[in-house]
């Protein structure tokens, strides 16, 4: 399969995952657009660095939160800016739905950086280990952590 | 209580990504425009430190033939551009090091913040150690060797003062605003460094 076709299926099968690293590191709309584009520009550098010996779901989460830490916010003016088809917008909309995501994002966003990503993934349900493996901690920290931040969220 | 307040924080994440697996959210446009990435992006700063470089190697022996400035001022200078050079690209060496998609986030946020600390720490200690002296240099051999009959040197002086204060300025601006977006990132990591 040429790499173009394995990349493009890759974003599709991923995409959700994708935004919702992009949706939790986000204040508004326009934010989450150009996070998820930046996120799939570096899943395209770097599609020949990543070795089949972690998941891929791994890598993915990697490449999206090293790019939510570090994204400067300044516009690229090379990139060409092109929405995402999304027939919702979590920011505005008043359904029941967009409302508990809402509250799910206003609860996640009291965190500072790195527990927002750690609390992330735990609910994403992937193990300490994997955890571990995405921000660099061991698995016993990743629990020692994660104990820390739900007592934070239980005050909240 | 408890149980119910994480069932519901499971619940609301269950919904989101419901709704993201009922979503198009990315196009071929999308998808076409992404894929035109793949040259490596050059820094923004090391490229201006490279043209800054050659603008002054070029410029300065031109401006020691009209006898502006004295040749020992002009090597001065260039040495000064190089040895600035070299100093960004040695700030600049972790940085390009690191493999944004292998690398794990705190390894990538350490050295970003890192690279940010010392980027500070030459803006506050080593630019003014270097400018302040070669800027007054500058204006006694602009000012005071090359003096117009009848012109206050002080007067000669006040464009390059002007500029120097303009430029500072808008460096300084530049540089607290990168150094302002790492400080979240610096303490980030600092708690992680605690909690290990």
């Amino acid at each position: 399969m040429k790499q173009e076709e394995q990349f493009a299926r890759l974003v599709r099968e991923h995409k959700s995952t994708i935004y919702t690293v992009c949706y939790m590191f986000s204040q508004d709309e326009e934010e989450v657009n150009d996070l998820f584009q930046e996120t799939l520009i570096n899943m395209w550098k770097g599609i020949n660095s990543f070795r089949e010996e972690s998941k891929i779901s791994t890598w993915i989460y990697r490449v999206a939160l090293n790019t939510c830490l570090l994204q400067e916010r300044k516009k690229k003016k090379e990139v060409k800016k092109v929405p995402l088809t999304m027939d919702v917008n979590f920011f505005e909309d008043n359904d029941a739905n967009s409302q508990q995501v809402r509250m799910l994002h206003q609860r996640i966003g009291r965190l500072g950086l790195v527990d927002r990503a750690l609390v992330m993934m735990w609910l994403e349900g992937m193990s300490y280990d994997e955890i571990g493996a995405v921000m660099g901690l061991s698995a016993q920290n990743v629990g020692v952590k994660l104990f820390r931040i739900k007592e934070q969220l239980k005050k909240n | 209580m408890e149980e119910m307040n994480f069932e519901e924080l499971r619940n609301q994440y269950a919904i989101l990504k419901d709704q993201l697996n009922k979503q198009e959210i990315v196009n071929d446009c999308l998808i076409r425009e992404t894929m035109r990435f793949r040259k490596k992006e050059i820094n923004t700063t090391k490229k201006t430190a490279y043209i800054a470089v050659a603008a002054v190697l070029l410029i300065y022996p031109y401006l020691y033939i009209n006898h502006i400035w004295s040749l020992a001022f002009i090597i001065v200078t260039c040495l000064m551009m190089l040895f600035c050079l070299v100093a960004t690209l040695y700030i600049h060496r972790p940085v390009d090091r690191l493999n944004f998609m292998r690398d794990d986030f705190s390894t990538v946020a350490r050295v970003m913040a890192k690279f940010k600390k010392q980027y500070d720490n030459w803006l506050h200690y080593v630019a003014p150690a270097l400018i302040i002296p070669w800027l007054s240099w500058a204006c006694y051999e602009y000012a005071f060797k090359n003096s117009i009959e009848g012109v206050s040197p002080l007067l000669l002086i006040i464009p390059l003062i002007v500029g120097a204060v303009i430029g500072g300025f808008a460096g300084y601006r530049l540089h607290c605003k990168a150094v302002n977006a790492a400080q979240d990132i610096i303490d980030e990591i600092e708690n992680v460094e605690m909690g290990e």
